[in-house]
């Protein structure tokens, strides 16, 4: 759920700053919850249009931070609000994505626990 | 803001947003930032000049990457402005409808360091070099004004003819002394003298400021170039250096229309106390023309036997008399009304010359 390898590159790559990953990190859970919600409402309201941004957004930071699981499930999500027709498949897609979320939060919690204690 | 530039970064998600401007920083650039593109636009706008290079995400709310990309573009102070396209791999299509619209570049997330690196230092330099254009057609234009008023007080100074002679590609030929015939008309006042001996040197300036308004208006309606005023002495020559076919015609036609016109003001002039007569010296020769003087202060003029018999008819001349070389007087015969006055001595010129004054115009 959580390639640990992209989390030490970034760091890496960012100046060995494991403050900025850190706040990257809280900028992500905290941004999630909103994407995951734009996804559910736009499935609910069966508006296709709505569902590709939130989804779009859900994508790249996931990638961004190593959640790759994440990545691809809302990767799916946009490319069917792309197609313009939402069908179950779709509502059962989003409720991956909010199972998968609850791992991904917990390894970041981990992950900001252990670099909290490493300081 | 910074050394290496200044970066906009306009992107909706956060945790994008931030890294790419710790990576933008780590890099050496000033970062501004932006949520989407109505507010992309707005800092650009409120930032003249002063962002390098803008990273443009293509899924935005609001205005979106393609509508912010059109915006720039139809934007004159924006335009210039390098855009990297910020998409997912999945996006190659609308990367291809970004670049159309005239983006730069564009990096795909999640972006890999080095590619950032390359595409800022290749953006940065294009930018550069838009800059260093920028500021050599600004110069240039700053220089381009100063010629043109530089011309324009020339024009002030100089005849007309000599200003456009001395701004011209071929000006430095002619000004270097050609040979070429010309007509020459000299004009000056009788009884001037007298009258600036008794008058205060504002009313000498106020007579000849009318007399020279007169005389000028004149020149340039018989397209004349005036070589020099020398206080009530002028002396204009025709054919040069625009050539005139019909020259000795068109000097002769000043002097009567001189003459005329000088007849009002001779009339203001004897109400206020002033007795001011008018004479002209006409004659055709060949003289050499060019820039005649020293270094800083150079003349366009004319030296010959043509220049100096006009001046001697002139100053021969009575009052009212408008007085023409021999040759003058054949080259246009057909077109005056003329009156022979005689031999007459002229100073300088060992034998007598046979002059004739211009009566009317047939």
């Amino acid at each position: 759920m959580l390639d640990q390898s992209v989390l030490r590159e970034l760091e890496e790559s960012t100046g060995d700053d494991p403050a900025f990953v850190r706040d990257l990190i809280e900028t992500y859970l905290a941004d999630v919850p909103l994407q995951l919600k734009g996804i559910e409402g736009a499935i609910a309201a069966d508006d296709s249009d709505a569902l590709i941004r939130p989804a779009h957004t859900l994508k790249s930071s996931s990638a961004t931070l190593g959640a790759m699981r994440l990545a691809d499930i809302s990767r799916t999500l946009e490319m069917t609000g792309r197609s313009g027709t939402l069908d179950a498949t779709t509502r059962e897609n989003a409720n991956v994505a909010r199972a998968e979320w609850s791992n991904v939060r917990d390894a970041l919690n981990n992950w900001l626990g252990a670099t909290q204690t490493d300081e | 803001m910074s050394d290496r530039g200044t970066a906009l970064v306009v992107d909706d998600s956060s945790v994008n947003r931030l890294l790419l401007v710790r990576r933008l920083e780590t890099l050496g650039l000033g970062v501004l930032q932006a949520e989407n593109g109505v507010e992309g636009l707005s800092v650009l706008s409120a930032n003249p000049g002063v962002i390098d290079v803008v990273l443009l995400d293509v899924v935005m709310p609001e205005l979106d990457g393609y509508q912010t990309l059109a915006a720039m573009k139809a934007d004159d102070a924006m335009r210039h402005i390098p855009v990297l396209v910020v998409s997912s791999v999945e996006e190659l299509d609308s990367v291809v409808r970004c670049i159309e619209l005239g983006a730069t570049d564009y990096l795909t997330k999640p972006i890999n360091p080095s590619i950032l690196a390359a595409r800022i230092d290749a953006s940065l330099a294009a930018k550069r070099l838009h800059d260093l254009e920028q500021e050599s057609f600004e110069r240039q234009t700053a220089l381009n004004r100063t010629i043109q008023r530089q011309k324009e007080e020339l024009s002030r100074f100089l005849s007309p003819q000599v200003a456009a002679l001395v701004s011209s590609p071929e000006g430095e030929q002619l000004l270097a002394g050609h040979r070429r015939e010309i007509t020459v008309a000299f004009c000056d006042l009788r009884g001037f003298t007298h009258f600036a001996e008794q008058s205060d040197p504002e009313e000498i300036f106020g007579v000849l400021a009318e007399y020279h308004r007169m005389m000028g208006e004149a020149i340039i309606e018989h397209g004349g170039t005036l070589e020099h005023f020398a206080g009530d002495g002028v002396m204009i020559f025709f054919n040069d250096p625009v050539p005139q076919d019909d020259h000795v015609e068109r000097a002769v036609r000043m002097a009567v229309a001189m003459r005329t016109r000088f007849t009002e003001l001779a009339n203001v002039w004897h109400h206020r106390g002033y007795e001011l007569g008018f004479g002209v010296g006409i004659a055709v020769g060949y003289a050499t023309l060019g820039r005649i003087g020293y270094d800083g202060r150079h003349d366009y003029g004319a030296i010959g036997n043509v220049t100096i018999l006009a001046s001697r008819l002139s100053s021969q001349a009575q009052a009212g008399q408008i007085l023409l070389s021999p040759r003058a007087q054949m080259m246009i015969e057909g077109i005056i009304e003329a009156e022979d006055v005689g031999e007459l001595t002229l100073k300088g010129l060992t034998r007598p010359v046979q002059a004739t004054n211009v009566v009317a115009l047939r």
